[in-house]
C-alpha cells in the first residue's frame, strides 16, 4: 500500500508547488498571500500522508492562521501591489 | 486570462479533492498495526498510550521545554522593542478611544463567533487530549491564538480589552502557564528523580499539567504580541516622537 501513500504524496506536493509558482508570480500581495496559504494547506495535507497528525495540527495553525495574519498586518504598513519587473 | 486561471485553479482544487477522498475512502491513510519502533517506546514510557507524546516529553523533553524557552525569549523580544510606560499606555488608550470604531459585515460577524467556538472547542480538546491522541500544547495554543487573531481582526482589539484581555492580565495568565511547565519540571527533583522525570508525578498528571501549561503560556503569548502590535502606527509614532523629545 506504500506505493499508493506515495503517489497521493506526490499529487498533493505538486499541487503544493503550483501554488506556491503561482503565488511568487501575483503582484498583488492579498492574493499572492491567500495562494501561499493553499499550498501551506497542501503541504499540511501532505504531512498527514507521512502519518505525522502532530505537525499537521500546528502547521495548519501557523502557516494558515498565524502567518498570513502576520503578512497581513506587514501589508498594511506597505504598498498592497508589487510594481516593477 | 484572470477567468480562465480562476478555472484552472479550480478544477486542480476539484481533482485533488477527488484524489484525497477516494483515497481515504479506499484504503484509510492509518495502518492497523504498531511497527516495532513504536512499541519499543510506548513500553518504556510513562502512562501516555500515545508514541509521539512518549518520543517528546519521556525522551526528547528536553527539546521542547528549550522550545518554550526559544518562545519566551521571542515574546520577550517583542515585548522590550515595543514596550510602554504605564503613562505612554495611558496615552495610547486616550488615542485610541478617538479613533473611529469601524464594524465589520453582519454575516462575518456572526460567522466568526461560531467559527471561533469550534475552534476553542477544538483547541482544548487538543491540548486535555494531548497525551492520549496527536497534539499537544503547542498544537492546541497555536490554534487558539488563531481563535484570538479572528476575533481581532473581526470585532478590533477594542473588544477583547474591554472583556478583560489587556496586555496586563494576558501576560499575567502567559507566565503563569509558564509556571506551571517549570513546576511540573522541577517536582520530580524534590520527589529523588531526575528534571523532567515526569513517570515519577502519579498517572498522567505529569504530561497533562505540561500539555496545560504550554497550551496556556503559547495563547496568551501570542495574544499578547498581537494586542501589542495592534496598537495604530500613527499612535505608536506619536508616542515614539514624544519620548524622543
Amino acid at each position: 500500500m506504500i506505493e499508493f501513500h506515495l503517489t497521493v504524496l506526490a499529487i498533493v506536493v505538486s499541487f503544493g508547488f503550483v501554488f506556491s509558482y503561482l503565488a511568487m508570480k501575483e503582484h498583488d500581495l492579498l492574493k499572492a498571500l491567500a495562494l501561499s496559504s493553499v499550498q501551506s494547506t497542501f503541504f499540511a495535507l501532505g504531512f498527514y500522508v507521512l502519518a505525522a497528525p502532530d505537525i499537521v495540527l500546528a502547521y495548519l495553525a501557523i502557516a494558515v492562521g498565524a502567518y498570513t495574519a502576520l503578512m497581513i498586518l506587514a501589508i498594511s504598513k506597505t504598498e498592497r501591489f508589487e510594481v516593477g519587473k | 486570462m484572470g477567468a480562465r486561471r480562476d478555472v484552472v485553479v479550480a478544477l486542480l482544487l476539484l481533482m485533488a479533492m477527488a484524489v484525497l477522498s477516494y483515497s481515504a475512502v479506499a484504503s484509510g491513510f492509518a495502518s492497523g498495526s504498531l511497527r516495532p519502533l513504536g512499541a519499543e517506546y510506548l513500553e518504556r514510557a510513562a502512562s501516555t498510550p500515545e508514541v509521539v507524546t512518549a518520543i517528546v516529553w519521556n525522551y526528547r523533553g528536553f527539546d521542547t521545554l528549550f522550545e518554550t524557552f526559544v518562545f519566551f525569549l521571542a515574546i520577550a523580544g517583542t515585548l522590550s522593542v515595543l514596550r510602554l510606560s504605564s503613562r505612554q499606555e495611558r496615552e495610547v488608550r486616550r488615542n485610541e478611544e478617538r479613533e473611529p470604531h469601524r464594524k465589520m459585515d453582519e454575516i462575518v460577524r456572526v460567522i466568526t463567533k461560531l467559527v471561533v467556538v469550534a475552534i476553542v472547542a477544538v483547541s482544548a480538546s487538543i491540548a486535555i487530549h494531548g497525551q492520549l491522541t496527536p497534539g499537544g500544547g503547542f498544537q492546541a495554543g497555536s490554534a487558539m491564538a488563531v481563535a484570538s487573531l479572528l476575533l481581532f481582526v473581526v470585532f478590533s482589539k477594542f473588544v477583547l480589552e474591554r472583556s478583560g484581555l489587556t496586555l496586563r492580565h494576558t501576560l499575567t495568565a502567559y507566565a503563569a502557564g509558564l509556571a506551571v511547565i517549570l513546576v511540573t519540571v522541577f517536582l520530580p527533583v524534590l520527589m529523588g528523580g531526575h528534571l523532567l522525570q515526569i513517570d515519577l508525578l502519579p498517572g498522567e498528571s505529569g504530561l497533562l499539567s505540561l500539555d496545560v501549561g504550554e497550551y496556556t503560556a503559547v495563547t496568551f503569548g501570542f495574544l499578547s504580541v498581537f494586542l501589542v502590535l495592534g496598537i495604530s502606527e500613527w499612535i505608536f509614532k506619536g508616542v515614539l516622537r514624544e519620548e524622543v523629545k
